[in-house]
């Protein structure tokens, strides 16, 4: 067994744990810098772990998806991010409706419940268990983050853990879709994202601050 | 070519408006993109009339439903082409706010919503629907308020997440596909699904599963109960004729998608789940908007609320199913596009003159505003059911299919909704169009460019209210055939 191999068995095997440990220190960070770098690290283990398939099933699709997960995830979507935030020249804290402490107990609480939910569909498809938790944890944590963060960047990044959740989803339960529709559903995320850093300065420009929970003139 | 110029000039459209530097130029070009497409549409739909499906490479495909669809979409899509040239006038100018990149963004928002119904595979459609979302956020955001602002991103954000949802409902539907033996590569393709779908009923588990998240997700799109939260907002502060497309097309779209997995969900495992799960959403849908409707102070967000109700009847006309529900449902979707784009585009009249949409501050609309009020009146009796107009004709066959099916609490439901949202359109339409009014006219005349898209309208209306096209019964009679 060469090296390769045991590298790609390892990530596989571990990749889940990976996922597990950004989700919760994304739970307790405290500034939308720290939350971008987690978000790229998460979309660097989700990289390695589609490499570790390509490997293990001699896939050239698969390769070729983590070559755009890379590209867009670790790389661009996090470099536009961090642009954003310098040029937004705003205070740079999440504003969390919840402290640190309570965001980990509950991040760690969906990670259960995610380990919860999936039991059925493990044991009738045969589908890597940890794998799939962690596509859950990640929905479900996205969700988390974008209804307990307040400023309008923490919306954007709850959303994309919540896509990368969707991606990894579909990763460990059919090993991923057709190319042509991975490479045009990455470039809606990644015009999404774009427009998003749009709005967010529009928010600015208009209302002097990016506290989304304050955006409540419409209602009824 | 016959499917590809449909999108491809939008598209190509889109940048030559941009490019227009004057005002008056990115006009001329806009509409003249806009007759090259309807001559386009036109042909695709006369092509798919006199020869059946037809079928381009492995992503396009144009059938009878996504030839009525076109008709729809095309109709209304003229209508505010023409519309918007005398309502951009007033737009006060700025970075973002100029005729170029209204129409571009326009052009943009058609050539996705167009995609949406060309697409031959499910992973595509829902790329689509994506990108209408994207490409309509900055027109729901056009005049920059903050109210604007706030519906764009929220509008952004809710339709997102919205699909996110979708995105994994569809992603699940693949995984049962491919559990079910259907090659990885077509198990996403419509029609391969369609024929396959008995096999699909191997597992009724992840079919359940996919079709809830796709309810859910392109749920948020039309608009349902409870996920509609961004829909008043990006319609009371999207330009008129942008709500006029939100309302008309957008979420007819996004309904078609629903279609599309409830037709392969319904032939798998028979129409007892996903049919259900519709007549929860409509049901849902249709009650808490009506209700809504009474209590709404702004004239957009009363209309929005109406298309919601109305959404709700589209979604109750599927789930009752069979033949007349099927068929009344897909009629009351096109009836409700021309009902309410006449109905936004009076607001867009109203909002000019009064300098607000908030109702208690417009009165005697009848003497100043007398052929817009002739246009609210009209567009009124049709959005509420009236005779001669063709909303009525769909709710009577809906309604006629659910009492042969013997749904009786549906069309009970159905007729309550109708009469409180009766109700309250009138009670708003008569205190806006009685009394006397505080506010001198600023406009001498109404536009020809404001008054021939609703003549267009009401025109429409009436026909398809006394009787129904033969073009326009073949198409719905093929369609129901490929959804069935």
């Amino acid at each position: 067994m060469g090296f390769v191999d045991i590298a790609a068995a390892k990530t596989l095997a571990s990749s889940a744990v990976f996922i597990f440990i950004t989700l919760l220190l994304l739970a307790s960070a405290k500034r939308t810098r720290t939350c971008i770098v987690l978000f790229s690290m998460q979309g660097a283990v989700v990289t390695a772990q589609i490499l570790a398939t390509a490997y293990v099933h001699r896939s050239a699709e698969a390769y070729a998806v983590a070559f755009l997960v890379l590209v867009i995830k670790v790389l661009a979507i996090p470099y536009l991010l961090l642009r954003i935030v310098d040029r937004l020249n705003m205070p740079r804290e999440v504003k969390a409706s919840t402290t640190s402490a309570q965001s980990v107990f509950i991040t760690a609480a969906l990670i259960l419940l995610s380990f919860l939910v999936i039991q059925p569909y493990v044991r009738a498809f045969n589908i890597d268990e940890d794998m799939l938790a962690a596509a859950i944890a990640l929905v479900l944590t996205g969700c988390f983050l974008m209804v307990s963060r307040k400023k309008a960047l923490m919306q954007v990044i709850g959303l994309l853990v919540m896509e990368n959740g969707v991606f990894l989803a579909a990763l460990t339960s059919t090993f991923g879709m057709p190319l042509v529709i991975e490479i045009g559903i990455f470039f809606d995320l990644l015009m999404g994202v774009f427009l998003m850093g749009l709005f967010v300065f529009r928010i600015r420009d208009t209302f002097d601050h990016l506290d989304v929970s304050k955006l409540r003139r419409l209602r009824g | 070519m016959v499917l590809i110029f449909p999108l491809l000039i939008p598209l190509l459209g889109a940048f030559a408006v941009l490019l227009c530097k004057s005002p008056r130029l990115a006009v001329r070009v806009a509409l003249g993109v806009g007759a090259l497409e309807m001559i386009a549409l036109g042909n695709a739909v006369v092509r798919v009339y006199t020869t059946g499906a037809l079928q381009v490479g492995e992503y396009l495909r144009a059938d009878s439903l996504t030839a009525f669809f076109l008709i729809n979409i095309g109709l209304i899509f003229a209508l505010v082409l023409v519309y918007s040239v005398g309502y951009l006038r007033h737009i006060p100018e700025g970075r973002f706010s100029s005729p170029r990149w209204f129409y571009g963004l326009v052009f943009l928002f058609l050539f996705t919503m167009i995609a949406v119904y060309l697409s031959a595979n499910l992973g595509l459609l829902w790329i689509s629907v994506e990108a209408t979302t994207l490409a309509s956020a900055f027109l729901v955001g056009f005049y920059n308020t903050k109210g604007a602002v706030e519906a764009g991103w929220k509008y952004l954000i809710v339709c997102t997440v919205g699909i996110a949802f979708a995105l994994f409902g569809t992603i699940t539907f693949y995984l049962a596909a491919v559990r079910c033996g259907i090659p990885q590569d077509t198990a996403l393709n419509w029609t391969v699904l369609m024929n396959a779908a008995p096999r699909l009923a191997a597992a009724p588990q992840l079919l359940k599963l996919a079709f809830v998240f796709i309810v859910v997700g392109y749920g948020t799109k039309i608009g349902f109960v409870p996920m509609h939260s961004w829909l008043p907002d990006a319609h009371a502060e999207a330009p008129s004729p942008i709500s006029a497309l939100l309302s008309a097309v957008l979420l007819n779209c996004a309904m078609y998608a629903v279609l599309r997995f409830d037709a392969i969900t319904a032939r798998a495992l028979g129409t007892g789940f996903s049919h259900h799960l519709l007549l929860i959403f409509g049901g849902l849908s249709i009650t808490v908007a009506a209700f809504l409707m009474i209590v709404q102070r702004d004239l957009k967000r009363l209309l929005a609320y109406s298309s919601i109700e109305h959404m709700g009847i589209v979604a109750l006309g599927v789930g009752i199913g069979g033949p007349l529900g099927l068929f009344g449902a897909l009629l009351h979707a096109f009836n409700h596009s021309l009902a309410k784009t006449m109905l936004f585009f009076t607001t867009g009249d109203v909002r000019e003159n009064y300098g607000t949409l908030r109702m208690d501050r417009i009165r005697g609309m009848a003497r100043t505003l007398p052929w817009t009020s002739g246009a609210m009146i009209a567009g009124g009796l049709a959005i509420v059911g009236m005779p001669p107009f063709g909303l009525f004709v769909s709710e009577f066959i809906i309604l006629t299919a659910a009492f042969t099916k013997g749904s009786y609490l549906i069309a009970a439901l159905i007729l309550v909704a109708l009469s409180v949202a009766f109700g309250a359109m009138l009670f708003h339409f008569q205190h806006m169009l009685g009394g006397e009014s505080h506010t001198t006219r600023v406009r001498p005349k109404a536009f020809l460019t404001d008054l021939a898209p609703t003549a267009v309208c009401v025109a429409c209306l009436l026909v398809l209210g006394t009787r129904i096209p033969t073009v326009l019964t073949n198409l719905l009679h093929g369609a129901m055939a490929v959804l069935q």
